[in-house]
């Protein structure tokens, strides 16, 4: 148990006499883990949206004006045919223009001189979960335009695929700056490290000459790197956490995106402790790389 | 116990051993002579396996030296003790935590630590003063101190590079009765030394280097 605590001893001894390099290392590692970290938050936020959006995915399938109540009756039957079809609901023509009225109040009077209603029944599907995936959804579409009677059929794949592509690439993104930055740290933390140990020079001597291993001279410098990291971590943890309150209550003050807030969520407890998990291995891993070769007990003593 | 057969060692082709050929039996006390530059401490860093000879071979308890892994030398040294000249105490740590390091590293008990810590400064005569920083000691205190940390763990070789040379003619003479007390205790002593009183007071057996040569072993007088 004495050994032990002897080398969390020296660990502390070690950040303790070099205070500026331990901050410069723990700031760099919060930026680090921070940068990675709002990658992978917008990364996680943005495909939660992506599939939010996609479960509410509809499609919609106009009807000819002049298709009579069998034509009518025929889609849906074949509609209701399909796998991917989930919910099926029917929208006249009456119906349609009701719900025009409501969404576009001020608009109303557009249509009001008309005599006819030029607005289209429509059927509105609900895409089944399993058939979600956008080419099942574009073959079903492709499908309903072929049935006698329909006119047009809509949906708003689009930007849905343009959403998804946009997170692919924030997770490439994520990876190639995470890894930039974890190199960038790794180097900072070794010369950290290797400072300390530059500092305690004399002192290491002293240990080898009196029958110290190697891993007994490295483990608090190890232990120092990992607290170092771990600081770092859980900085960033805290910069996050405050960055996405702020960018949350911006935005629902501003009104924009309304509704978009709730869909809005942090990092749960486990990736949150992974972080700090991550800056702590980036920490030991550093001051493995930095006392790593200088453990030689030949040709340095006395 | 050591034994050293036909060693040289070279820095950048200059020698500072050459063909050294000697045996150090159990229990024995020997000072190492000669002026600076003669190959004292070289060849004390053969002996604690700093160096590697450049020609022949070096048996330390039986362990060739030359072939001794990387990761054993530090169990070689943990069966020998050092004193040096600029005594090398860690200076912001107490005497008790000075004395007491040979100890933790070997994962010795704290209980079992203190008693033999305790009993280490008072053979050098420090007892009273386990708490005080070593920073603030004077040249002889701390002598005592990297004394007591080189028989805390009661080794089979003491090994004392020029253990006089930063202390005036008074402290010596205490140094030497301390050595002379633990070569007593059967604990075999290699002491290097050029302070020609330091070898008279010791009366053990002398061998003397010069320019990397030893030229002359004589046993101590009757």
């Amino acid at each position: 148990m004495r050994r032990p605590l002897y080398l969390i001893q020296e660990a502390l001894v070690n950040l303790r006499i070099n205070r500026t390099s331990v901050m410069i290392g723990i700031v760099t590692t919060a930026f680090t883990i921070s940068c990675f970290g709002l990658f992978a938050l917008l990364y996680g936020n943005l495909k939660n949206l992506a599939g939010t959006l996609q479960q509410d995915i509809e499609v919609v399938a106009y009807v000819q004006p002049d298709a009579s109540d069998k034509v009518v009756e025929g889609i849906r039957q074949r509609l209701e045919g399909e796998k991917a079809v989930g919910e099926l609901s029917f929208v006249s023509k009456a119906q349609a223009l009701k719900e025009f009225h409501q969404q576009f109040p001020d608009e109303s009077t557009l249509i009001e001189g008309m005599e006819e209603n030029p607005l289209p029944a429509s059927f509105v599907v609900q895409i089944s979960p399993r058939f979600q995936e956008s080419d099942s959804i574009e073959a079903l579409a492709e499908r309903i335009k072929q049935f006698p009677g329909v006119e047009k059929v809509r949906y708003s794949q689009d930007w849905i695929d343009t959403l998804a592509l946009l997170v692919s690439y924030f997770e490439f993104g994520a990876i190639v700056i995470g890894v930039i930055l974890a190199v960038a740290t790794i180097t900072i933390i070794a010369n950290t490290v290797r400072l300390s140990f530059y500092l305690r020079k004399e002192e290491i001597e002293i240990l080898r000459l009196i029958g110290a291993t190697g891993s007994f001279i490295a483990t608090p410098y190890i232990i120092e790197g990992a607290l170092l990291g771990a600081c770092g971590g859980a900085l960033a943890l805290g910069l996050l956490k405050g960055v996405f309150e702020f960018f949350r209550l911006e935005l629902n003050a501003s009104g924009w995106f309304s509704g978009l807030e709730s869909v809005l969520t942090f990092f749960p407890l486990q990736t949150s402790l992974f972080l700090v998990l991550a800056g702590m291995l980036l920490g030991c891993g550093s001051s493995f790389i930095s006392v790593f070769g200088l453990m030689k007990v030949r040709n340095e003593t006395a | 116990m050591i034994q050293l057969f036909h060693v040289s060692k070279f820095f950048e082709r200059c020698a500072a051993l050459q063909n050294v050929t000697l045996r150090i039996e159990k229990g024995e006390c020997v000072l190492l002579t000669g002026p600076s530059g003669a190959g004292k401490t070289t060849l004390l860093k053969l002996i604690f396996g700093a160096e590697i000879p450049d020609e022949g071979q070096i048996l330390v308890q039986n362990r060739n030296i030359a072939r001794l892994r990387e990761a054993d030398i530090p169990y070689l040294r943990r069966t020998m003790g050092f004193v040096l000249q600029n005594f090398k105490l860690l200076p912001k740590k107490t005497v008790f935590e000075n004395v007491a390091l040979p100890l933790i590293i070997q994962g010795v008990s704290r209980a079992e630590s203190k008693r033999k810590v305790g009993e280490a400064l008072k053979a050098v005569g420090m007892g009273h003063k386990h708490t005080s920083q070593t920073g603030v000691m004077s040249a002889g205190e701390q002598q005592r101190v990297c004394i007591a940390r080189g028989i805390v763990n009661n080794p089979i070789i003491l090994l004392a590079d020029e253990p006089t040379g930063n202390l005036d003619t008074e402290l010596t003479s205490e140094i030497v009765e301390l050595f002379k007390t633990i070569h007593a205790r059967g604990t075999t002593v290699l002491l290097a030394t050029h302070n020609q009183s330091v070898v008279e007071d010791m009366n053990g057996r002398v061998l003397h280097l010069q320019a990397g040569r030893m030229v002359s072993d004589k046993g101590p007088a009757a």
